[in-house]
C-alpha cells in the first residue's frame, strides 16, 4: 500500500527546487571531498556544474531505459520503472561524478529485477550486454555486485517503489465501472502509457503519488481525445464538496504537465564533450573505487569460496 | 572403561573382567585382591596418598570416578550430623543457607579443601546441636519404620490376594475333573443311550463354564485408588483463583488512505467492478487467487494517495 510506504515518507518532496538543492549539495560535497584531498593539480575547473551533470544523469537514463527496453526476456514495466527510480533516488544524494553511472545503472537494473520478482540469472542478465565479450560481462558483472550493497545502502534499504502503472489499471476499471458517460476508455490507454513512460524520466515519481501521476496520465489523454473527465473527478472520486482539495488537484495536474514539457533529450554534441571530462574526472580520482573492492573481498562478501566449497560436498556424496 | 584398573598390581578391567574395585575413604582404588593382600592384619596405609585405612572400610566401587564414591561416603557421614530439615527453619532462606553450607564441606572433604578446619566446624555444630540431631534421628528412625510398615502391608496383601486366585483356580479345575469323571461313571452304569447322557453331560459342562465366568466378573468392589486414596473420599476441591484481567478490546484498523474510499472486496462484484477484469482461469483458482484480488489491488493502488497533500 502506497499510503503507508517508505515512499510516501521518504522520497515524495515538496518542490523540484528541494530536488535541485539536494544535488547541488551532492554536488558541492564531491568537490570539497576532492579539494580536501589535497590531490596535486586538482582545479575547479575540472569539475562538471550541476547542469552538467544534469545532461549526462538524462543521457544515462535514457540508456538505461533504451537498456531495459531491449532486455531479453522482455522486462515487466514495474521492473524498468523501478530501475528508473533507483537510478533518480541514488543520484538525489550522489554525484554523477563519484559514481560512474554506466554501473551504476546497471546495477539499478540488476536490483529491480530481483526486487520486482523478474527472475533472471546473473549471467543472463549481463548476457544482455551485446556489445561485451564474454569476459568483459564477466568484469560487469563482478562490479555489479560490488556496488549492489552500495546502492541498497544509499537508498536507505528502501527497495519497494509504488509505480503509477497498477493505479492506471485501477482507475481504467474505475472509469469503466462508475463512469459509463466515457464510451471508450481502453482507447485512452495508448496516449496514458506514453504519458507514464514519460513522466519516469523526469522527477514526478518524486514529486508526486504514483495514483496521481496515472490519473493525470488518464485526464491528459481524455483531453487530448477532446473528452472533459472533470466530472469524474467531482461526481466519483469525491471531490465535490471540498473546492479546495479539487483546486489543488488541478494544481498538481498542472505541474507534472509542466514538469513533462519542460523535459529535452540531451544534445549528443554537449553529452560527447561532458562524457570526455566525466572519463577524466573518474580516471583521476578512481582510486576509491579498488580500495573499496579489495574491503569487499576481506569482508568476506564474495561468494565464490563457500559454493567451492558445496560443490566439492555434492561430488563426495554423489560418489 | 579400558584404562579402569588396579593402580598397583595394574590389572584392567579389560584383562580380567571379573576385576573388582574397592574404594575407601581417601578416595583410591584398590583391587579386591590387593586389598585382601595388603590389609590382612585389618589396617594399613594407602598406597596412593598414605592414609591410614582400614579393611572394612573398603567399598566396591560403582562410578567410573573414584571421588564420586569418596564423595558419596562422605556425604553419608556429614548428613548423618546435619540432619536438619526444612521446618527446623523459620524460613526457606535459612534452611537454603544451611543447605549451601553442608553442600561447601562435602565438598571441601572430597577435594581436601581446608580439611582441618572443616572437621572442626562440623565437630563443634555436633556439640551444639546434640539435642537436634538426636531428636531428628529418631525422627527419622521412626518414619522409616512407618514406611516400611506400609509397604510390608502391601506386600502381604498382594500374596493373599494372588494366593486367592491360585485357591480359585484350583477348585475350578476340580469342579471340570469331578464333572468328567461323573460322565464315565454314568456311561458304565445307567441303561440310557450313550447319545443322551453326551447331550446332558454338555449342558452340565456349560453350565459350569458360566458358572465360572460369572465368578470372574464379580471382581471385588476395590476401595481404594491406585494411588491410595479413598474411593469414596471428598477431597476438598479449591475453586482455581480466577484472575481478573482486562479484556482484550478489538479496536478495527482505521488507515488514512488519503484518498477517496476504497469499495469492500467483498462488494466488488455487486457494483459491476468485475465485468472489467480479465476472468480467472480454473487453473489460477487452485492457488486461491480470484479475480476480484486482482481488481481490489488495482483499486486500492489508484485511490491511495490521491489527494493532494494537505497544508
Amino acid at each position: 500500500m502506497y499510503h503507508n510506504s517508505s515512499q510516501r515518507k521518504y522520497w515524495i518532496f515538496k518542490s523540484e527546487e528541494e530536488l535541485e538543492q539536494m544535488r547541488c549539495k551532492a554536488n558541492q560535497k564531491f568537490r570539497n571531498k576532492t579539494l580536501e584531498s589535497g590531490k596535486h593539480g586538482v582545479t575547479e575547473s575540472m569539475f562538471l556544474e550541476r547542469h552538467e551533470e544534469d545532461v549526462l544523469f538524462r543521457h544515462y537514463e535514457r540508456r538505461l531505459l533504451d537498456f531495459c527496453n531491449a532486455f531479453k526476456p522482455a522486462m515487466p514495466k514495474s521492473v524498468v520503472g523501478t530501475a528508473a527510480m533507483y537510478f533518480r533516488r541514488f543520484y538525489l544524494n550522489n554525484s554523477i561524478m563519484e559514481y560512474h553511472p554506466r554501473i551504476i545503472m546497471l546495477t539499478c537494473a540488476y536490483l529491480s529485477c530481483k526486487v520486482d520478482e523478474f527472475n533472471v540469472s546473473s549471467t543472463q542478465f549481463v548476457g544482455n550486454l551485446l556489445q561485451e565479450t564474454p569476459a568483459g560481462q564477466e568484469m560487469v558483472l563482478e562490479q555489479i555486485l560490488e556496488y549492489e550493497l552500495l546502492l541498497i545502502q544509499q537508498l536507505i534499504f528502501h527497495l519497494v517503489v509504488h509505480n503509477p502503472y497498477r493505479p492506471m489499471e485501477g482507475l481504467l476499471i474505475d472509469l469503466k465501472t462508475r463512469y459509463p458517460v466515457l464510451e471508450s476508455p481502453e482507447s485512452l490507454r495508448k496516449s496514458a502509457d506514453d504519458f507514464l513512460t514519460q513522466a519516469a524520466m523526469t522527477d514526478a515519481g518524486l514529486l508526486f503519488s504514483p495514483s496521481q501521476i496515472a490519473l493525470t496520465a488518464i485526464l491528459n489523454a481524455a483531453s487530448r481525445a477532446g473528452l472533459n473527465l472533470m466530472s469524474y473527478l467531482t461526481e466519483c472520486l469525491g471531490l465535490k464538496d471540498d473546492k479546495e482539495a479539487l483546486s489543488k488537484m488541478c494544481d498538481t495536474m498542472r505541474r507534472m504537465k509542466n514538469l513533462l514539457k519542460k523535459y529535452e533529450l540531451p544534445k549528443p554534441e554537449e553529452v560527447n564533450v561532458y562524457k570526455q571530462r566525466l572519463e577524466r574526472i573518474h580516471a583521476e580520482f578512481a582510486t576509491s573505487n579498488n580500495k573499496r573492492k579489495r574491503g569487499y573481498e576481506e569482508d568476506g562478501h564474495v561468494a565464490k569460496e563457500p559454493r567451492l566449497v558445496e560443490e566439492e560436498w555434492t561430488d563426495e556424496d554423489l560418489m | 572403561m579400558d584404562d579402569q584398573g588396579c593402580p598397583r598390581c595394574k590389572t584392567t578391567k579389560y584383562r580380567n573382567p571379573s576385576l573388582k574395585l574397592m574404594v575407601n575413604v581417601c578416595g583410591h582404588t584398590l583391587c579386591e585382591n590387593c586389598v585382601e593382600m595388603l590389609f590382612v592384619r585389618g589396617s594399613g596405609n594407602c598406597v596412593q596418598c598414605d592414609t591410614p585405612l582400614r579393611k572394612n572400610n573398603f567399598r566396591v566401587q560403582l562410578f567410573e570416578d573414584p571421588t564420586v564414591d569418596k564423595e558419596v561416603e562422605i556425604r553419608k557421614k556429614v548428613l548423618k550430623i546435619y540432619n536438619k530439615r526444612d521446618f527446623d527453619f523459620p524460613s526457606l532462606r535459612e534452611y537454603n543457607d544451611y543447605l549451601e553450607q553442608v553442600e561447601d564441606i562435602v565438598y571441601n572433604l572430597t577435594n581436601n579443601v581446608d580439611v582441618e578446619n572443616t572437621k572442626l566446624k562440623m565437630e563443634q555444630y555436633q556439640r551444639e546441636n546434640r539435642d537436634i540431631i538426636q531428636r531428628n534421628k529418631a525422627k527419622l528412625t521412626r518414619e522409616q519404620e512407618e514406611l516400611e510398615e506400609l509397604l510390608l502391608l502391601e506386600q502381604q496383601s498382594n500374596e493373599q490376594r494372588r494366593l486367592e486366585v491360585l485357591q480359585e483356580e484350583q477348585r475350578q479345575l476340580q469342579a471340570k475333573r469331578k464333572n468328567k469323571q461323573a460322565l464315565l461313571d454314568e456311561l458304565e452304569q445307567s441303561q440310557l443311550p450313550a447319545t443322551i447322557l453326551l447331550a446332558q453331560h454338555k449342558v452340565r459342562a456349560s453350565q459350569l463354564e458360566t458358572q465360572i465366568e460369572q465368578q470372574k466378573q464379580t471382581v471385588k468392589p476395590t476401595s481404594l485408588f491406585s494411588t491410595g486414596i479413598n474411593m469414596r473420599q471428598t477431597v476438598s476441591l479449591l475453586p482455581v483463583p480466577q484472575i481478573e484481567d482486562i479484556l482484550y478490546h478489538y479496536k478495527p484498523l482505521q488507515v488514512q488512505t488519503y484518498g477517496p474510499t476504497v469499495p469492500e472486496l467483498e462488494h466488488l462484484s455487486r457494483l459491476g467492478y468485475l465485468n472489467h477484469v480479465r476472468a480467472a482461469l480454473p487453473q489460477d483458482t487452485a492457488g486461491g487467487y480470484t479475480s476480484a484480488l486482482a481488481c481490489y489491488r488495482a483499486i486500492q493502488d489508484a485511490f491511495s494517495g490521491l489527494y493532494p497533500e494537505k497544508g
